[in-house]
């Protein structure tokens, strides 16, 4: 139906990746409403190029990578005119977050690792994608897509395991 | 090691299970609105098939063109067989000289006509050879 065009029958697949998406696109944007712009052109762009979903793919890696597409695009954009409109409204990811004694590992992730290596983090231990799935939603080899995910979890690993989450000299890795 | 990357894997679900963010009404509305006044593209529909589940038949059919091309040769040249029974009429010299074009026997009868001359040499000295064994008896006897 949704294949279609039918809007209620699309809405539907709106309301059960919705949550899941404004999750992972917080994650990835310079601020809410980057994420709010970047979740409402996913929606629309998918709804519009339906027609193009292979049912061979899973419909969140194709949805994924529309969702990824977008908040590159639009971080392009925020880089492009940051010098014009400060950005005052604080981490988006850390806003959402339950408070908690310790730094959430999310957090931790997003300060240690690359942006394409947290989405890989964030596809394959939370949304439980294949590397296969991961490597198509990030447009990546396969080799790549591998060891870019074994580096980060021993980068996650060791940074658990000294169990210094909270510092800030790390640097992007991935 | 193994036990670490367990508790990284637990602990990445758990802190991701803490991250709490839902779509403003707002936001739900617009996009709502957004899908509505938006059309899907037209496209032209996907091909599922690969190129080689839809071109086996094209090529067994390849396959049984060829095939029934080759019976008919077959039976074209089968057809033209009376004109070789013919050509039997023929005397097998002229028949060979015609077909081939030219004699082939010429340069056979070219490379053995020297061995022909030694076996005639041969005997010739055989026979004297003999000539001369006999008058030698006669004048003992």
């Amino acid at each position: 139906m949704a294949k279609e065009g039918s809007v209620p029958a699309f809405s539907e697949l709106v309301e059960i990746y919705q949550g899941r998406l404004i999750r992972f696109l917080l994650g990835r944007c310079r601020n809410r409403a980057d994420a709010e712009d970047a979740i409402q052109d996913t929606f629309i762009n998918a709804y519009r190029y339906i027609g193009s979903y292979n049912p061979r793919w899973r419909f969140s890696t194709w949805l994924f990578r529309i969702a990824l597409r977008n908040a590159a695009r639009i971080s392009q954009v925020a880089e492009a005119t940051a010098d014009d409109i400060p950005d005052n409204a604080g981490d988006p990811l850390e806003a959402c977050i339950v408070a908690s004694e310790r730094e959430n590992l999310w957090l931790t992730a997003r300060r240690l690792l690359s942006a394409e290596a947290y989405s890989a983090m964030w596809l394959r231990y939370v949304e439980d994608m294949s590397v296969r799935d991961i490597a198509r939603t990030l447009e990546r080899p396969m080799s790549w897509t591998k060891v870019t995910l074994m580096r980060s979890r021993r980068r996650l690993s060791a940074e658990l395991a000294s169990g210094h989450e909270a510092t800030a000299n790390g640097e992007a890795y991935g | 090691m193994v036990k670490l990357m367990d508790k990284l894997e637990r602990r990445l679900k758990e802190d991701a299970a803490l991250i709490k963010a839902e779509l403003a009404p707002e936001l739900q509305e617009r996009i709502r609105a957004s899908l509505e006044s938006t059309q899907p593209a037209k496209q032209m529909p996907r091909t599922t098939k690969t190129p080689g589940t839809s071109l086996w038949w094209a090529s067994s059919l390849t396959g049984l063109a060829a095939a029934a091309l080759l019976i008919v040769v077959i039976n074209w040249n089968g057809g033209v067989e009376p004109v070789v029974e013919v050509s039997d009429a023929v005397p097998p010299g002229i028949t060979w000289s015609i077909q081939s074009g030219f004699p082939l026997n010429a340069e056979t009868a070219e490379w053995t006509a020297p061995l022909e001359e030694e076996l005639k040499n041969l005997q010739s000295d055989l026979e004297k050879a003999r000539e001369s064994v006999e008058r030698d008896l006669r004048l003992g006897l």
